[in-house]
């Protein structure tokens, strides 16, 4: 039997004094780099309403004769789907041939304060789906929703059931009450009505704060000494960075829409329970008759996979698949894996059902 | 020999804090300078994003310059272990003080910055201080500044009893160091390095703390401390704003109603521009459906003039009737096609039909 601990001490003088010439080495890099730029994939506006925006992204001759909205979660950005040139879903999904718009919630502020789930869902993300119809002359449209956007789009989908034809649903929570869900329980005990009167719109720099806390010592402290080691590697530094750019660039949170969705998804669950009512109409999932396409990530630490695994067992469709992916909640839209396996598994999907 | 080492160390950490110092002023002298903001907007690269990298790597060079204070190995590794990992300068309480910057700034701190300002100039009493009976013209004001002073009492005791479980999670994580690193006691399997360690430890800690993230105690006390900083923070707006009011400022509270009514409004002019939201969408489908029938009688009237002109001139009534069942045969996939539009095509559809039987027979 030895001892694990064979840490010889002038190796670990040598292992500190490496790191700290990296680190001095690296100022230079890092002196003269601009922030880094977003994939910035070709795209035009086609509708705008306060401060949210719908995106069509263009550039290449869609295949596809249904087109794709993508819904993504209030708490993030459009750059989550078009973050750099070589890790971008849209940019993907379009060289798949796929027509591709996308909403944008843009950054709320006070004045947003008071929009309603009703006001997200019935409202806006409805008339995005009218414009794109119309566009098309399509009486249904396909609906690509992510996290937060997904739950949105599985409610909408069931509020409107003739206006989406296909449904596709990355990373979303649906049984928000599994074990494993961490968020879910540190608020569950949280007094929200109190927390929402006093703060207004949540604060991105306090929802950050939270998601960190999720893996404090990975997210705040690992992940950098990481970044030592590519201090001299230019572009893998302005990756690295441009994900941090990313991640910490992050809308606030409308108040009320915050208070319904941390009451009724988080604390009452009530989206499997079948007793979520959106504007005073009860959201069934047993409507949703569309195919539906569910993809989640094995290891995601925001949305465990049996949360998103549960709406195979709650959507009244026969035409239901499940699409694992390995990696986790970030890493579905920016690893080079993602980029592989993802936009074509959508695409052949979809085509499936053209 | 000894003595030769030891100064050795000495100079080396010397060296060490003198590159990690120049290190930060280097970064901070090439960070734009940024008005401190409990809450900011999207961070920036200059910024706040430099700031989370200093952090991240300080609390590791902290440990590692420890570790270095006592490197040779003990006997003991487990003490060994205790010395480099126990203690509040551990980096798990370093990461998460880092974080303690922006977001926690607000949910932590600002209350304690805004006890040191009130209590000057408001008087706010010591939360430690006993509630006393309050009497006369300042009675209101005496009594909120009580519960503010209790709710910060409690927000006290909440954050501690929260803090108090990221220790266990620390002290666990430690235990499950320790089981991990039983797991490297063959020859080859030994850690000799300080970043492997870390790294071990990073896995261990993660998964005590997630293991007690998830637990009722966690949820519990979370809740608690979230909801006893809120109570502090509107304790604290409600004093703010009676000292607007007095003063003739327009108050958050004010701005946040006419906010909620105007949002109201909005809701109902819409509601009310689509009392018929069911005419716009049908005339919506209706101008589809035109377009769509516009397109077909397009295409059919493209294809027929010739077969037209010939059943004008030429056909019998028979071959007439062949024709007309032809034209109709070759519109019912075209109906098929544009389903939901199928119930007006056909009814559309039938006047152009009998017009082509007319024809022959007013001929006759």
């Amino acid at each position: 039997m030895y001892t694990p601990l064979r840490i010889d001490p002038t190796r670990m003088l040598g292992e500190i004094t490496t790191f700290q010439r990296k680190l001095a080495a690296g100022m230079s890099h890092l002196r003269g780099m601009r922030e880094p730029e977003y994939a910035n994939t070709p795209r035009e506006l086609v509708y705008s309403e306060d401060k949210l925006k719908v995106w069509h992204f263009t550039g290449s001759k869609p295949t596809a004769k249904t087109p794709i909205l993508i819904v993504y979660a209030l708490v993030n950005t459009v750059w989550m789907t078009d973050l750099q040139s070589d890790r971008s879903m849209v940019r993907n999904l379009l060289e798949q041939g796929e027509d591709v718009y996308l909403i944008d919630w843009g950054y709320p502020d006070g004045a947003d304060r008071w929009l309603t789930l009703d006001d997200y869902i019935n409202g806006y993300l409805d008339r995005c789906v009218d414009v794109v119809r119309d566009r098309h002359n399509l009486k249904a449209i396909n609906l690509l929703g992510i996290c937060q956007g997904g739950a949105f789009s599985l409610c909408y989908t069931a509020l409107h059931a003739d206006k989406v034809k296909n449904l596709i649903t990355m990373v979303t929570p649906v049984d928000f009450h599994t074990p494993d869900n961490m968020l879910s329980n540190w608020c569950r005990d949280m007094d929200v009505d109190l927390f929402v009167d006093t703060m207004g719109n949540v604060p991105a720099a306090l929802m950050n704060y939270v998601y960190l806390t999720l893996k404090p010592l990975r997210l705040n402290q690992q992940k950098y000494i990481g970044m030592v080691d590519i201090l001299d590697n230019p572009a893998e530094l302005e990756n690295f960075l441009r994900m941090e750019r990313w991640i910490f660039d992050s809308p606030d949170q409308a108040g009320e829409a915050f208070r319904q969705f941390i009451k009724d998804f988080y604390q009452g669950n009530k989206l499997v329970k079948g007793t979520l009512t959106i504007g005073g109409k009860p959201v069934d999932l047993g409507l949703i008759m569309q195919p539906v396409l569910n993809i989640f990530a094995e290891q995601d630490h925001l949305v465990p996979p049996d949360a998103s695994r549960a709406l195979g067992k709650h959507v009244g469709t026969s035409d239901y698949t499940q699409l694992a992916f390995k990696g986790g909640h970030i890493g579905i839209y920016v690893s080079g894996r993602a980029q592989r396996e993802v936009p074509p598994a959508i695409h052949q999907w979809l085509r499936d059902r053209a | 020999m000894a003595d030769s080492t030891s100064d050795f160390m000495q100079d080396y950490q010397a060296l060490a804090r003198q590159s990690w110092d120049g290190w930060l002023r280097q970064m901070q002298a090439a960070a734009p300078a940024q008005a401190p903001s409990p809450f900011g907007g999207a961070a920036s690269f200059g910024g706040d994003a430099i700031e989370r990298t200093l952090d991240g790597l300080k609390g590791y060079m902290q440990w590692m310059q420890g570790a270095t204070a006592a490197p040779a190995p003990a006997a003991d590794w487990q003490q060994q272990l205790q010395q480099w990992f126990g203690g509040g300068a551990a980096p798990f309480a370093q990461a998460f003080g880092s974080i303690d910057s922006a977001g926690a700034q607000g949910f932590v701190r600002q209350w304690q910055d805004w006890l040191r300002n009130a209590g000057s100039t408001l008087g706010v009493p010591s939360p430690a201080a006993s509630p006393t009976p309050a009497f006369g013209m300042d009675r209101e004001q005496h009594m909120q500044q009580q519960a503010l002073a209790q709710a910060m009492l409690a927000a006290v005791q909440a954050l501690g009893a929260y803090q108090a479980l990221l220790q266990r999670a620390n002290a666990q994580g430690l235990e499950r160091l320790q089981d991990k690193l039983a797991e490297h006691s063959q020859p080859g399997r030994q850690i000799d390095s300080l970043k492997a360690l870390y790294d071990l430890w990073v896995d261990a800690s993660e998964e005590a703390y997630a293991q007690i993230a998830l637990t009722d105690e966690f949820r519990h006390a979370y809740g608690e401390m979230v909801n006893a900083q809120m109570q502090v923070r509107q304790l604290q707006q409600k004093q703010t704003e009676a000292m607007c009011q007095q003063m003739g400022v327009p108050t958050r509270s004010e701005v946040s109603s006419l906010g909620e009514r105007l949002q109201a409004l909005r809701r109902e002019l819409r509601s009310s521009g689509s009392t018929e939201s069911g005419t716009t969408d049908e005339i919506r489908d209706l101008r589809r459906e035109v377009a769509a029938l516009k397109r077909q009688l397009g295409a059919q009237a493209s294809a027929e003039p010739s077969t037209r002109k010939r059943v004008a001139k030429r056909a019998s009534p028979a071959a007439s009737k062949r024709a007309v069942a032809k034209a109709t045969k070759s519109a019912a996939p075209r109906k098929r096609k544009a389903a939901p539009a199928a119930s007006a095509s056909s009814k559309r559809a039938q006047p152009a039909a009998a017009k082509t039987r007319s024809t022959p027979r007013k001929r006759k």
